[in-house]
């Protein structure tokens, strides 16, 4: 249990936490524009809100 | 490290949602806020800090109750213009009995974090009901029913006993009697006693006649002798210029 | 089916709108009540006198009234209606349980109400916009905690598969206020029945607890949900999709995850330890990047749509907004640079910092979504579209007034705080810095008057939209009764 005590400095814990972070942010900005084809897929989804109103526009004169 | 993970999981399932959310909300509030309980460099050790005497707790309920806190803050900063203005720079423990803290964020007036002791009584009596005949330029309201509104003291018991719970060293039993003597010393204990308040109160209260008129407790008494408190617990004469800084 | 309704409107029983249209009602109700409050307590502070020596109006008791009714009545009866609307339409599905809905909608009227009057008779937490006693919280946690039920029963009865970005930003505002709440108002109760209570936590730690909760009330209240506002209303009303969703993916993530950290900043150089606020300061500069990728990503939307800018001063409201908060997010990160700080602090730079949010960005984005769902809500046209020509150019110049005031009068009292004669003694008196203010607060106050005048016409354009409104669609009911 000795190892535990080294998590309880603040000069190991700041670097550690700071490294988990960015890794964790840089992971999801590779996840979200690493490739193209799920860019795109990710990108389908902003047509969300139209969806509702298709069979209302035919309504509008 | 890809086992692919799609962010469509998450689109698509509000429960993980909230779950991943929660997540990431609570990290800042923990880091911050728990270690302040846990560290005892948090809160200085120094003399002379109590908590208030029933009559002052009044005080401090009637300046919670008017707002004063939107207007005057009781935090002095350590910086040479604010030592001039207002004094040495407050101190975690000094308010270390504040259920709530009244540190405030705005200087509308001036700071109160030491304001006990600079004016007298009668100054302050008469600033409070009409501000603009001691201070031309103020915009403060006036607050003439202070005055006039006698102090509720049918509660203070209770009060205390609240406080008590929160973790304020009021005492209800012998031994907490004598655990605040030898923690605040002889003078200090009996007002922190809550089976006797209500003596201790009416007593201060008249002995001192914060308002200026002998015949009963107003509610300026309360408040005038919790302003004349702030800020006066701690001797800095007995500290050198640098013994809290490693706190900071 | 659809035939029914000829100006775009679902039919009622697709969606529950009556909830939608009664806190768009009451938020505007709520804007003129909280701004009349804003403006009275504004004068106060120019013209003294019109504390009128009553305990009811004083300055000190009416400033909670002002910002409860403001944030929490007018800010929260639009994010209740709006995000109402926007999940039952992005998901296609009526809201889950309509009883519950509506009781979110009779409690929270009730805690606004209770809250104004237990302010002005003087029961008050004394934690800035968490004035609110123990009995109203309760009743907030109960509202809240069925809203919650409500938002994410919607969601799990979508039609679309995928929850979209707006609705993440909601739901993290929900889930955030929650927690925000709950933590800052543990309080002991003097007694069962009295509704004073002592704060549980004293000192440094209370203080923490409370700007932790003060200002994610400004990061999720009144940010990440007027965000998830902007992410439905902006591209709907400008006709083109969100400008980029793998950044609001992005900016999302950052924006829940950072804002929570920087609390601390609002007690630079007091008893806080400093490494707490100096940590809040560096998450405070980082969180521009999340802001503005939400600024970018708005205005990006509206980018080809330029000449519609001319033509619809509903979308005039949006850019205005995104303008605002690019702007107050910028400030902000400033402003928890600790030396920038130790001049701010304490003067009215802050107030002026709070209302660029708040009117600029908050009151604009709310008053844009709503010109965009009412004629929609209430099946007609807006009663009077110049009407809504004047509210633009009034709040505009109202915000322009109130923010000058105060960088001026926050600038200068900073200053003369910190001034020295050449003996090294101070060079102002605290009732000097007080005298130079007058000028601007009068100012501000014209600004803020500004500003109510154009929030006041858009509720009567608001009322006499709902009268159409109510008109053409019994005369369209009496058409069709006539033809049978």
């Amino acid at each position: 249990m000795e190892w535990l005590t080294w998590f309880s400095r603040p000069e190991n814990t700041k670097p550690l936490a700071l490294i988990i972070f960015f890794v964790t942010f840089i992971g999801i900005l590779i996840y979200v524009y690493g490739s193209r084809k799920r860019g795109q897929k990710l990108e389908s989804y902003r047509d969300i809100p139209f969806l509702d109103e298709q069979d209302v526009n035919k309504d509008k004169q | 490290m890809n086992f692919n993970f799609k962010h469509e999981w998450v689109e698509t399932n509000v429960g993980l949602m909230a779950v991943l959310t929660m997540l990431a909300i609570s990290v800042g509030g923990l880091v911050e806020i728990a270690p302040l309980f846990l560290i005892d460099k948090t809160v200085e050790k120094v003399e002379g800090v109590r908590p208030y005497t029933p009559l002052e707790q009044r005080g401090r309920d009637i300046y919670m109750r008017e707002g004063c806190y939107t207007c005057h803050s009781q935090m002095i900063r350590p910086f040479r213009d604010e030592k001039l203005r207002y004094g040495h720079y407050s101190l975690a423990a000094e308010s270390q009995y504040d259920h709530p803290f009244q540190w405030g964020s705005k200087r509308t007036g001036p700071d109160l974090a030491r304001v006990g002791g600079k004016y007298s009584n009668e100054w302050h009596v008469q600033h409070l009901v009409a501000p603009r005949s001691m201070v031309e330029v103020s915009v403060m309201p006036n607050y003439p029913w202070l005055l006039t509104t006698k102090l509720d003291i049918s509660d203070i018991e209770a009060r205390m006993r609240a406080l008590r719970k929160v973790g304020v060293p009021y005492s209800l039993s012998r031994a907490e009697y004598d655990a605040n003597v030898t923690k605040f010393g002889e003078t200090v204990a009996p007002q922190l006693h809550i089976p006797d308040a209500r003596k201790n109160l009416v007593e201060q209260a008249n002995f001192g006649n914060y308002d200026g008129d002998p015949s009963g407790i107003s509610e300026m008494d309360a408040l005038v002798a919790y302003l004349q408190v702030l800020g006066t617990m701690v001797d800095f004469s007995k500290y050198s210029d640098d013994a809290f800084v490693d706190v900071r | 089916m659809a035939t029914d309704t000829p100006s775009g409107a679902e039919p009622a029983e697709q969606y529950n709108f009556d909830i939608v249209k009664k806190f768009a009602v009451m938020s505007l109700v709520w804007a003129v009540v909280g701004m009349c409050v804003g403006v009275w307590i504004a004068s106060e502070l120019a013209w003294p006198f019109l504390n009128f020596d009553s305990p009811y109006f004083s300055f000190g008791r009416f400033r909670p009234v002002h910002t409860s009714a403001v944030i929490f009545g007018f800010g929260g009866s639009a994010l209740f209606a709006t995000s109402y609307y926007v999940v039952q339409r992005t998901c296609q599905a009526r809201l889950f349980p309509d009883g519950l809905a509506s009781f979110t909608f009779w409690g929270w009227q009730t805690v606004i109400v209770l809250a104004a009057v237990s302010y002005v008779l003087g029961y008050t937490q004394a934690r800035e916009y968490a004035e609110m006693e123990w009995p109203i919280d309760i009743l907030i946690e109960a509202v809240w905690v069925s809203y919650l039920i409500v938002f994410v029963g919607t969601i799990m009865r979508r039609k679309q598969p995928h929850i979209y970005v707006a609705n993440w930003f909601y739901l993290g505002f929900i889930l955030a206020t929650a927690l925000l709440h709950t933590f800052n108002n543990l309080a002991m109760p003097i007694d069962l029945f009295s509704m004073k209570s002592y704060s549980l936590f004293a000192g440094t730690q209370d203080a923490m607890t409370q700007w932790w909760y003060g200002h994610n009330a400004v990061g999720f209240f009144l940010t990440a949900a007027f965000l998830g506002m902007m992410y439905y209303f902006v591209p709907k009303h400008a006709g083109r999709p969100i400008y980029s969703y793998r950044l609001s993916i992005v900016h999302f993530w950052a924006l829940c995850f950072m804002y929570m950290w920087v609390g601390g900043h609002h007690l630079h150089w007091t008893a806080l330890p400093d490494w707490t606020s100096s940590l809040a300061a560096a998450f405070s500069i980082l969180l521009l990047m999340p802001s503005w990728g939400g600024m970018i990503n708005g205005i990006m939307t509206l980018s080809g749509a330029w000449d519609k800018l001319r033509t619809d001063p509903v979308l005039r409201f949006m850019i205005v907004a995104l303008s605002f908060y690019g702007m107050s997010t910028f400030e902000g990160p400033m402003m928890s640079l600790k030396e920038v700080n130790a001049l701010s602090h304490y003067t009215d730079w802050t107030v002026g910092h709070v209302h660029s949010g708040a009117l600029g960005w908050v009151a604009m984005i709310s008053f844009g979504s709503l010109y965009h769902m009412m004629p929609r809500l209430w099946n007609t046209r807006m009663w009077s579209p110049r009407m809504i020509e004047w509210h633009f150019w009034l709040a505009t110049i109202g915000i322009v007034l109130y923010i000058v005031a105060m960088w001026i009068s926050g600038i200068t009292q900073g200053l003369m705080w910190r001034s020295f004669d050449e003996f090294g003694n101070l060079q102002y008196s605290f009732a000097e810095s007080v005298a130079k203010m007058m000028p601007f607060y009068a100012m501000r106050a014209i600004g803020g008057m500004f500003f109510l005048t154009g929030t006041a016409m858009m509720a009567l354009n608001m009322f006499m939209t709902i009268r159409q409104g109510q008109r053409e669609n019994a005369a369209a009911v009496a058409g069709k009764l006539a033809h049978a």
